[in-house]
């Protein structure tokens, strides 16, 4: 890891723990990627940068400093605009992967 | 995202289905997403994407379809925009179809049917009187009318009415009444009345219930003069009429007296004769206009036809409730020829004898007593009236009396 990297993830806790300080939303402090599912068939994104790859069964989504893996069945993108995104679909898993 | 998700605004301002074809699908959907080109319903099948947007967005597809090297082809059209051809090669259609419902607007302004409900004792003919006097009509504008006020009309009009209603539903007004069942009794105002005789002849028997009689049974009697007096005189100790008490005079008179009796038979009469020809036809009355298909078939025919003629009509009624001022319904004609018979003398005397007897049972049935018949029957051979008479008179005892107010007699008399 070098030293930028370090430096940035400093920057992220900081900004995490400062979050939590003043108990203002971490998504809109760090710029987190927010994720809020209904039940097993549908997945709002909010604050992502984009798809990396999308088949029936898996969704990439870009977010800002990690990547999020929707796994399941017969996904479907409900819609898809410059601020959010709807998965809907049999959804089974949902991965966090972390950047190296 | 409400916006994107409201399926109304997608129709109205029109919506694609396309279809994308290439190696870098994610691509086309993130640099999509940057131009702020909303896209929705993307699915995915093997190397193909299916995907909506609006119309007008997919103007600004081409660049960045060259960019990632997307094939689109436009798989369905939504919306309204996608209509408006259609709309435009049609517009005499839709034209007609705006001018009926503006016409259907117009004319649902005014009164094409009037119903009553609930009168017994008041006959729909008087209604149609008071409704005329108070200018309440078919085509009348319904906001002309004042119905609570003609409620009140209404029911100062007919005493007997004790609630009413005047509403509209539709085209059509209902005049809803309800009149006092238990009529109250009648007072009868004692005006003072005498009992005339209403024919000559003589008196058989007389029994009177109220007033003072001036004929006895066996008495010969003059048309018009009086039987039973109203005023009953008050004397004095002296004898001497000093006031009258007025009551109406009631008896039961029976008078015997002639009746006179004629009749008539033609010679000849007409008889209908139906040729078999039957003409059936549809016709329209639209605002005083009437229009049927006989006047076509007239045409074609040089001399004058009579028909029997049956018409069945109805009015054209929308949704149970709005009357319009068109009927229509269907006319039935036979044709037929009049042609004039002959009685014989046998057979008039026969129509002559029944229509005698029928006479005289109508006679019996109203309670007078026959008799003597002395009736003849005579041949006439004139040109202008050739036929058979039967002539004479039948001496009967029947009911007599007529009320007549006394006020004349009174003032005669001198006293008040």
């Amino acid at each position: 890891m070098t030293k930028r990297d370090l430096l940035k993830q400093d920057l992220i806790s900081a900004g995490e723990r400062f979050a939590d300080t003043f108990s203002m939303p971490k998504d809109m402090v760090v710029n987190a990627t927010l994720l809020h599912m209904v039940g097993e068939s549908d997945i709002f994104v909010e604050n992502f940068k984009g798809i990396i790859s999308y088949t029936c069964n898996e969704i990439l989504i870009k977010g800002n400093h990690t990547k999020f893996c929707v796994c399941g069945e017969c996904l479907v993108i409900a819609y898809y605009s410059n601020e959010d995104m709807k998965i809907s679909g049999h959804i089974k898993e949902v991965k966090v992967i972390r950047e190296a | 995202m409400g916006l994107l998700q409201n399926k109304w605004i997608r129709f109205i301002k029109g919506c694609l289905v396309i279809r994308l074809g290439g190696d870098y699908l994610e691509r086309f959907l993130n640099m999509c997403r940057l131009h702020n080109i909303y896209l929705w319903d993307i699915r995915r099948s093997e190397d193909i994407c299916y995907c909506e947007l609006y119309a007008s967005d997919f103007f600004r597809l081409p660049p960045l379809l060259r960019k990632t090297g997307t094939k689109v082809k436009v798989m369905k059209k939504r919306g309204i925009p996608f209509y408006i051809p259609f709309l435009k090669k049609r517009i005499i259609f839709f034209i007609g179809v705006a001018s009926c419902l503006i016409m259907l607007n117009v004319v649902t302004d005014y009164v094409w049917a009037i119903e009553y409900i609930g009168n017994l004792q008041i006959s729909d003919d008087e209604l149609t009187d008071f409704l005329e006097e108070q200018e309440i009509h078919y085509g009348m504008r319904k906001d002309s009318l004042d119905c609570e006020a003609k409620e009140k009309k209404l029911r100062e009009t007919f005493p007997t009415v004790t609630w009413t209603s005047i509403y509209f539903e539709g085209t059509k007004l209902y005049i809803e009444i309800k009149e006092n069942e238990k009529s109250e009794p009648v007072e009868i105002k004692t005006k003072g009345m005498d009992i005339v005789a209403d024919a000559s002849g003589t008196i058989t028997s007389i029994l009177t219930r109220n007033g003072v009689p001036k004929v006895k049974a066996g008495e010969t009697v003059e048309e018009g003069q009086i039987l039973v007096a109203g005023g009953v005189p008050v004397y004095n100790e002296a004898q001497e009429v000093i006031d009258y008490q007025i009551y109406d005079a009631d008896a039961d008179i029976w008078i015997q007296t002639v009746i006179d009796y004629q009749d008539f038979v033609g010679e000849s009469y007409p008889m209908i004769y139906y040729t078999g020809k039957e003409i059936h036809t549809g016709f329209v009355e639209a605002f005083g206009r009437h229009f049927d298909g006989l006047f076509l078939h007239n045409l074609f025919q040089n001399k004058q036809i009579v028909y029997e003629t049956t018409t069945q009509k109805q009015q054209l009624v929308l949704l149970d409730n709005i009357y319009l001022p068109i009927y229509y319904g269907k006319i039935d004609r036979k044709e037929y020829y009049l042609r004039y018979l002959t009685y014989t003398s046998d057979e008039m005397e026969q129509i002559l004898t029944d229509n005698f007897e029928k006479f005289i049972s109508g006679l019996r049935e109203k309670g007078v007593q026959i008799v003597e018949k002395n009736v003849k029957m005579v041949q006439n051979r004139s040109n202008n009236k050739s036929g058979m008479e039967m002539i004479g008179e039948i001496l009967v005892i029947q009911p007599t009396g007529e009320r007549r107010p006394i006020q004349m007699q009174l003032e005669t008399s001198g006293i008040q």
